[in-house]
């Protein structure tokens, strides 16, 4: 056998197929099934948002208020008012399977604002600001109408379906996982046709309970009018309400019949720390 | 945002400087190749016998290969789907050829007319030593009884 020395002509041991190809190959398959599951996360958490059973949502709903602090028992008797008014302004609609509950929450900043699992955060500085009680009404039944909407739940969006997980299977329920899943729990936003549902429902509660719903608009007239940098524009940087959504209420109220003027229900004192 | 700058960064410095050096050794390769063509490597002799000589040594040639970021990354996400890593064929192609040539010159400058029973080893460095993470290189070694 005589050896005849070659030189490599062709080289079989590298693939023929340039490093950028093959690389946009990689990173397309991979993006894409990123993508499907990002959709697929999506759906699941709106399936579950609308069909997850107030117990499950009762779960959850403790599940993150362990990471928000209790009332002060200082503010007991604000509570209490609070709590009684929660209770006229719910009705016997059987979508309060589960109970209410209202935190108060010592603040410089008016806002309120509610969780998964119906817990209502009222700071006080929205109590010291309110100057009647159809103005508090009207919050509160704003928030009872984003809880009947599950718009809390919805507002989870993707982590509710980890949450949903953790809670009813009890795995990882450690509270750090959580808190930065939800960092952003109390500044859930809301988008408009979720508010505008929520406000008509409130509307209608306080209509419901003093048979008027003047007063009920105030406190957004009030910063509609003056201070838009004021005290009060926090609750309007998570709730924006616009003058079209108050002329839209003023329409509705008008379609259904809703009467839009009548007697001012005083506060009593203690509610704005006056005394 | 500025993770994804460096990761960019890092990602082309892979890809240009590391197509350049490549081009480059490859040209190199075959340059080195080509001149040393007429003394032959081959694998037999292990249980025939070798051709009648006066002398024989031992040489190895030996060559430690990284791969470059942009390679790294590329076999990262190939992990995740499986397949054949083109990436770094290259690489441990480089790595065949430059250990055979680093054996072959030694048995030259010795004087040999062939080198017999050639074998090829590899040995991945400092991959699972660090977890996994950090550098890919690897080691090849070609050796062979070079005579004369």
């Amino acid at each position: 056998m005589v050896y005849k020395p070659q030189e490599i002509a062709e080289n079989v041991n590298v693939t023929p197929v340039h490093p950028l190809v093959n690389f946009a190959n990689l990173l397309g398959t991979v993006v894409l099934f990123s993508a499907l599951a990002y959709f697929g996360l999506g759906i699941a958490a709106n399936q579950l948002a609308t069909r997850i059973s107030p117990e499950t949502e009762a779960k959850i709903g403790q599940h993150l208020l362990s990471t928000v602090s209790k009332t002060d028992s200082k503010f007991n008797s604000q509570q209490q008012y609070l709590e009684q008014l929660l209770a006229s302004l719910q009705t016997s609609d059987p979508r309060f399977a589960i109970p209410i509950t209202i935190n108060l929450v010592d603040s410089d900043v008016a806002n309120a604002a509610i969780l998964p699992g119906g817990n209502i955060l009222v700071t006080t500085a929205l109590l010291k600001e309110a100057k009647s009680e159809n103005e508090i009404a009207f919050v509160l039944a704003h928030e009872l109408g984003h809880h009947l909407n599950r718009d809390p739940l919805k507002g989870l969006g993707r982590s509710l379906v980890f949450i949903t997980l953790s809670s009813v299977l009890g795995i990882g329920s450690g509270n750090t996982d959580i808190v930065s899943l939800t960092g952003s729990l109390t500044n859930l936003h809301y988008s408009r046709q979720q508010e505008s549902a929520a406000d008509v429902y409130a509307l209608e509660a306080t209509v419901n309970l003093y048979g008027h719903g003047e007063f009920s608009l105030d406190f957004f007239e009030r910063v509609q009018t003056k201070d838009k940098r004021g005290k009060l524009s926090v609750y309007f940087s998570t709730h924006p309400l616009t003058q079209e959504r108050i002329e839209y209420l003023h329409k509705v109220a008008k379609k259904e019949g809703w009467q839009m003027t009548g007697e001012k229900t005083d506060l009593p004192n203690y509610i704005n720390f006056t005394n | 945002m500025e993770e994804i700058i460096f990761f960019i960064f890092l990602l082309s410095l892979g890809y240009f400087v590391g197509s350049w050096v490549e081009k480059k050794h490859y040209k190199e390769i075959k340059q080195r190749e080509r001149k040393t063509i007429h003394v032959p490597v081959v694998s037999f002799g292990a249980k025939q016998k070798i051709p009648s000589a006066n002398e024989s040594a031992l040489f190895a040639g030996s060559v430690v290969m990284s791969a470059d970021y942009f390679k790294m990354f590329a076999s990262s996400l190939r992990n995740l789907i499986g397949g054949r890593v083109v990436v770094y064929e290259s690489i441990l192609d480089r790595g065949r050829r430059e250990a055979v040539l680093r054996m072959k010159e030694q048995a030259i400058a010795w004087g040999a007319t062939q080198v017999v029973n050639v074998r090829l080893e590899t040995a991945s460095i400092g991959n699972q030593a660090s977890g996994g993470k950090g550098m890919f290189a690897v080691e090849v070694i070609a050796y062979g009884t070079g005579i004369r």
